[in-house]
């Protein structure tokens, strides 16, 4: 309660004041702040317009902060107030769709690959902008412009690719004199058991299939992998249809590293994102697959595994080496009422100089997405960032080999190829029944998301 | 023309008869009871009837991100019927909800009956058995799940490297088996302190008399608990188990932490299910089924219970 109104209160139970008093002093003082807020209000106007910009907290702390300051270099410049606000893997989805459905989203987001699909109804069309930025740079790399570019529109501006890798204890692998996998099977079999030792808590690999981003996108490049796929080259659901033979070899591949070779920890099934980097940093794994984060987590903490790790090209199977690649963009939304200013704060970051101490500061996940990026003498700095940009270069994207559609963003929001390999390793299903259960929803999320 | 005066009278009386019936029913301040109830009716009907009603509607819809609701009517409620992985989410449900009220039941009669024993440090052990109860959710479940960790949790490494119970660590939150133990183990962990306190609290005004009296008759302790301590915390046991059924099966952050309802749906319950339908498939009108499905069943239960205490409390 306001002090003032607290003494009048008082004064009143103390008789020394009539309630009518009380009510009109009351009502001069209630007026009187909200004449001086007003006031208030109208000199913070006179400082500049107000944004609001959201962005990605990664793992890679460096690049977070360095993408704030120069957020804040150009609120500067501009003499425009900047409301930063940070989401990161366990919140984003959350706080799109409350300020989407409330009304009030950000002037500019940075969002992940799905958000164009996702909250395209809520975005802006930003393909001038988008062609701008994209020629200078050489185009963009194919599976960019598969996330940002829908029906011809673009509803985001690519920023980066967050590279994957397969990560190797070289020491050890040399130590065997075993050279580095190509293919899961044999290769990264075989190199798991020769190297293994579970009397010591030491593993071949460490992939969980498991309800994640990482069992995710295993489940999803072990299927191109093996000639199989979730959709067709039409869209279609070819979960138990097109695919079901590849798709049955790479499940049963995929559940036999844990109990027919039992080269996983203990345990594997139930890993999140996280399991697997400390893990592997605890130097429990002989391998694992990863984002760049980790190698970036090992190097800025120079962890004594760093130099005995190695990063390289994610490994295939019979059909070739697949996998999907991101695309990090910037959505400004409808709602806003300051697409110039959001455009032109995208153009300052964007900015190849401000980008390029970005990118160093990111050691390897800051992946192009532009063709001039691709051929920046930074990818060859360090052979570890080798693998991750041949990661980049071949990336596909959900829907693979058909479009990107809703429907396939949601199969991987719904974790449905992950539930379809913990039904085999927990729920004791068949490949073929968990296979055939899960394209079942495959087809139900293909139906609603094609009526909608 | 001119109206006779008894006509006027009676057509007076008749024009206000209702408003003296109403009167004569509510009291003659009726419209001054009106005003001060309004605030108080506007905030229930803004704050809980809207949103409900809102959220049965929306239920009844295809409800996208940033589209506008298609009025479907029961369609999401049929399609979720047939649904076997939301059929297992409301198993998982009643699993876990009832597995672990039982749980927590037995652990709090029997934290209640030992700090009613002349036990040392009574309160010392008191406050210790709270700290579960008081501890965040999040902090618990983030300890749990390293602890459970297959390679770096310490549970593991105790019964493999320390005792050397086992040949081999067990994968607590991965295996069929142990993953919706796990999932209860904590929630039991966490919620039974809840049950002894309360139940403490009613033991302690049990008048020792009735225990005195029913030594005298030769009641050996079973039967004093039997017959002196459970009808004497009746009335707290039936509210505790409600309370802590509602509170379980709506328990989110436990398994979302620990699971997020795998491996292959092992541990789905229907609050990680509505999530995932509303924030991972963004289908917001299918979310709100999910989360209404079983209100009816929930609600028809806490309806039954409250009649049976106040059956007993009137006897």
């Amino acid at each position: 309660m306001d002090r003032r109104v607290r003494s009048l209160a008082e004064q009143v139970e103390a008789n020394q004041i009539s309630r009518r008093e009380f009510v009109r002093r009351t009502a001069a003082i209630t007026g009187g702040t909200a004449v001086g807020l007003s006031v208030l209000g109208k000199m913070a106007e006179a400082q500049g317009p107000k944004m609001r910009v959201w962005l990605f907290k990664s793992f890679v702390t460096d690049s977070n902060e360095i993408l704030a300051k120069q957020v804040e270099a150009w609120a500067k410049e501009r003499k425009v107030q900047v409301e930063m606000d940070w989401a990161t893997f366990g919140d984003r989805e959350q706080k799109f769709v409350a300020a989407i459905e409330a009304g009030s989203p950000p002037d500019l987001a940075e969002m992940n690959a799905f958000g164009p699909t996702r909250y395209k109804p809520a975005l802006r069309d930003v393909s001038a902008l988008a062609k701008d930025i994209a020629t200078a740079r050489g185009g963009l790399l194919p599976h960019a412009e598969r996330y940002v570019v829908l029906a011809g529109q673009h509803f985001g501006v690519a920023r980066q690719t967050w590279p994957g890798g397969f990560f190797i204890r070289k020491d050890l692998l040399d130590a065997k004199g075993i050279k580095p996998p190509k293919v899961y099977d044999p290769d990264v079999v075989e190199m798991a058991k020769k190297i293994q030792d579970p009397s010591k808590d030491l593993w071949g690999l460490g992939q969980t299939l498991n309800r994640s981003d990482d069992g995710n996108g295993y489940m999803q490049n072990i299927l191109w992998n093996y000639g199989g796929g979730t959709w067709d080259k039409d869209g279609k659901p070819a979960l138990a249809t097109t695919y079901l033979k590849q798709n049955i070899e790479a499940l049963q591949f995929s559940v036999d590293t844990i109990q027919k070779h039992k080269i996983q920890p203990p345990g594997v099934m139930s890993w999140t994102d996280v399991h697997n980097n400390e893990a592997f940093m605890a130097g429990k794994l002989v391998s694992t697959n990863n984002g760049a984060s980790l190698y970036y987590a090992m190097v800025a903490k120079k962890h004594p595994l760093a130099e005995k790790t190695q990063v390289i090209a994610t490994p295939g199977g019979p059909a070739g080496s697949f996998l999907a690649a991101g695309c990090y963009n910037w959505g400004i939304f409808k709602a806003s009422k300051h697409t110039e200013l959001s455009e032109d704060l995208v153009r300052w970051v964007e900015d190849e100089k401000r980008f390029e101490e970005y990118m160093k500061a990111s050691i390897g996940q800051a992946g192009p997405v532009y063709k001039k990026r691709a051929e920046n003498p930074y990818w060859k700095s360090d052979p570890n960032f080798d693998g991750m940009l041949q990661n980049v270069l071949r990336g596909v994207w959900p829907g693979y080999p058909g479009p990107i559609t809703a429907a396939a963003v949601e199969v991987q929001a719904q974790y449905i190829l992950c539930d379809m390999a913990g039904r085999v390793v927990a729920g004791g299903l068949s490949a073929e029944a968990a296979l055939k259960e899960a394209h079942k929803r495959v087809e139900e999320i293909h139906r609603i998301r094609s009526r909608a | 023309m001119a109206v006779p005066a008894a006509e006027l009278r009676s057509k007076a009386v008749a024009r206000s008869g209702g408003a003296v019936g109403l009167r004569r029913v509510l009291g003659p301040d009726h419209r001054m009871g009106y005003l001060f109830v309004a605030p108080i009716a506007i905030c229930v009907l803004s704050l809980v009837a809207y949103p409900f009603c809102y959220a049965i509607y929306l239920s009844m819809t295809h409800k996208l991100v940033g589209m506008p609701p298609i009025f479907v009517g029961f369609e999401n409620y049929i399609r979720l019927t047939w649904d076997g992985f939301f059929q297992r989410a409301v198993v998982n449900s009643f699993v876990f909800t009832f597995g672990s009220v039982a749980l927590k039941l037995v652990f709090g009669v029997v934290m209640a009956l030992v700090l009613t024993s002349n036990i040392r440090w009574r309160s010392f052990w008191t406050g210790v058995l709270l700290v579960p109860w008081v501890a965040p959710t999040v902090v618990s479940a983030l300890n749990f799940l390293w602890m459970f960790d297959g390679s770096l949790g310490v549970l593991n490494y105790l019964l493999v490297r320390v005792f050397r119970i086992l040949p081999q660590g067990v994968g607590w939150l991965s295996e069929p088996g142990t993953a919706m133990a796990s999932v209860i183990a904590v929630n039991v962990w966490r919620g039974f302190p809840f049950f002894g306190i309360s139940f403490l609290a009613g033991m302690k005004a049990i008048p020792a008399e009735l225990y005195e009296a029913a030594a005298v008759d030769g009641a050996n302790v079973v039967q004093r608990f039997r017959h002196v301590t459970l009808p004497g915390i009746k009335n707290i046991l039936i509210i505790v188990v409600l309370l802590s059924t509602i509170w379980t099966f709506n328990d989110f952050q436990i398994i979302y932490i620990l699971t997020k309802g795998g491996p292959g749906g092992t541990t789905m319950v229907m609050p990680v299910f509505t999530y995932e339908t509303a924030f991972g498939a963004q289908r917001l009108g299918e979310a709100i089924a999910v989360a209404l499905y079983l209100l009816p069943v929930l609600a028809v239960t806490i309806m039954v219970l409250a009649r049976y205490m106040r059956k007993g409390r009137r006897r």
